[in-house]
């Protein structure tokens, strides 16, 4: 029932925001791979080690893919590996807060998890003011 | 249900380490959990909902635990905070 996640975004971000969850959570309990995107990539030349990727964390179940920038190559990158076949499901702002609450809900299947993430990153905002 | 109040007495607080700690271990039991401080209480199942407590060293936060495993739960969550999160010798 374990989804895999792929992070997908620019560079620098997702194997950044990886290891900081790693060391946080010491394990991850989801299969989790980043994929970062060079600024000039091509989204069709980056579609084979995207779907590389894709298939690493897939377990079965399909792969939840966390995008950093709505509408970005990255994002638009990952919009094509929906449609190679594997179910996946996309969320857009990934954040600290969004990777951390995916990994507690480690136990939902595909169609939930998204609303999982996107609560994640929405609760994860919050005006500091105290 | 029931009741404990514990102290931070880590010297970072409940942090984001220390509360995925809390928050791993308290998923390992059926109950329903909470945690409140200054009169805001939080989901202690939820790495976020724990840290927007931020809960410092000396301070103390109310632990309510419900359900069939309410006992161990409380003392697994007791047992943690007195160990400093396994954070300091």
């Amino acid at each position: 029932m374990a989804v895999g996640i792929l992070l997908i975004t620019h560079e620098g971000i997702g194997s950044a925001l990886l290891t900081v969850a790693t060391r946080m959570l010491r394990q991850l309990p989801l299969a989790t791979e980043a994929l970062e995107v060079p600024f000039d990539g091509d989204p069709d030349a980056l579609l084979p080690a995207a779907s590389a990727a894709l298939r690493r964390v897939d377990g079965g179940h399909g792969v939840l893919v966390l995008t950093d920038l709505y509408g970005a190559t990255p994002s638009n990158l990952a919009a094509k590996l929906a449609r190679l076949g594997t179910p996946v499901r996309r969320v857009s702002a990934l954040s600290l807060p969004m990777l951390l609450r995916v990994m507690n809900y480690a136990d939902l299947d595909l169609d939930e998890l998204p609303r999982v993430a996107a609560a994640g990153a929405r609760n994860g905002a919050i005006l500091d003011d105290a | 249900m029931l009741e404990r109040t514990l102290p931070v007495t880590n010297r970072l607080g409940l942090h984001a380490r220390a509360t995925a700690k809390l928050v791993q271990l308290l998923s390992g039991f059926r109950s329903s959990a909470t945690l409140s401080a200054r009169g805001r209480e939080v989901n202690a199942k939820s790495i976020m909902g724990v840290m927007l407590l931020a809960a410092g060293q000396g301070a103390e936060v109310i632990l309510r635990v419900d359900g069939e495993d309410e006992v161990a739960a409380a003392e697994a969550v007791a047992a943690l905070f007195a160990r400093k999160f396994d954070e300091e010798s």
